[in-house]
């Protein structure tokens, strides 16, 4: 069974709810996610930043106030709905 | 300067870029993350990995212990910095009239920390209960490979008895107005080659 599925259900549900737009991608370089996945748990890699440039590791990296906020939002929903996914079968 | 009406979880955002968890020598004291989580009301506990290094693990149970968990990871540490290139000083958390919060860490990723925090709060303080237990890993020294972070954390029992359903970890900023979702990522070979014996 692929348990992904579910949470990905879980997780994009409640950002089509607020009307953001997802691009589902392979992140470009490794993270501490590789070794979550390795062991074999499923892991989203998301930082609610959009309108913003790509300035990880550069200099003048900034983020704006209100795109910081809305996040805030952006994961009171998403983590209600992924906290709320029901049992699946093999946990019961 | 910070005007008296900031928004509380903006304020608390430039406390902890102030923090100078930067390599080579990040300042891992930690004592901020536990204050925010003891006020928040998460249970919050340390894992010693052999690195010397410690996870830092907050906990909101749910009501259905047996579940699997949701994970929510974050790295504490960030990258160096050229300060001599910055407009304003990387460690000071500037905030502009147009509302641009500079300093390293702004995207990478102490904001996801708090965002996460700052939903916790949020819905803590509107009672809120969920089936599944809720755990905020944080973790030491992504940004030099995790070899002495998660890369150990994820062998440890303290890692397992997390049980583990869905972890949600760091993404990359999106210039337009799409959010990018990371589902696998660029794994180079190197990384997964191990040579034994002869
Ligand atoms: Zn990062």
């Amino acid at each position: 069974i692929d348990e992904s599925y579910p949470w990905w259900k879980a997780f994009s549900k409640p950002c089509n709810e607020l009307g953001l737009k997802l691009k589902p991608e392979i992140f470009p370089a490794g993270t501490d996610s590789r070794y979550i996945r390795q062991a074999g748990y499923p892991a989203l890699g998301f930082s609610p930043m959009n309108h913003t440039p790509i300035l990880l590791h550069d200099h003048n990296e900034y983020l704006n106030e209100d795109v910081f906020l809305r996040g805030i939002h952006i994961y009171n929903k998403i983590i209600s709905s992924l906290a709320s996914v029901p049992a699946f079968d093999e946990e019961l | 300067t910070m005007s008296s009406s900031e928004n509380p979880s903006t304020s608390l955002f430039r406390e902890y870029l102030r923090i100078r968890t930067v390599h080579p020598d990040p300042d891992y004291g930690n004592q901020f993350l536990v204050r925010v989580a003891k006020d928040i009301g998460l249970e919050s506990r340390k894992v010693k990995l052999s690195s010397g290094r410690d996870i830092l693990v907050m906990t909101w149970q749910g009501t259905d212990p047996k579940l699997k968990s949701v994970i929510l990871n974050s790295h504490i540490d960030v990258v160096p910095v050229y300060e001599d290139l910055w407009t304003h000083p990387p460690f000071a958390a500037h905030k502009d009239e147009a509302g641009n919060i500079y300093a390293r860490g702004t995207q990478d990723m102490k904001c996801v920390t708090i965002q996460y925090l700052e939903a916790l709060r949020q819905l803590k303080s509107d009672g809120s209960h969920f089936p599944r237990t809720i755990h905020l890993t944080l973790v030491p020294d992504e940004e030099t490979g995790g070899h002495t972070g998660m890369e150990l954390f994820v062998d440890y029992p303290e890692f397992k008895d997390l049980n583990p359903g869905i972890t949600l970890d760091e993404g990359l900023a999106s210039p337009t107005e799409e959010f990018s979702v990371f589902y696998g990522e660029k794994c180079p070979w190197w990384i997964t080659v191990h040579c034994r014996g002869d």
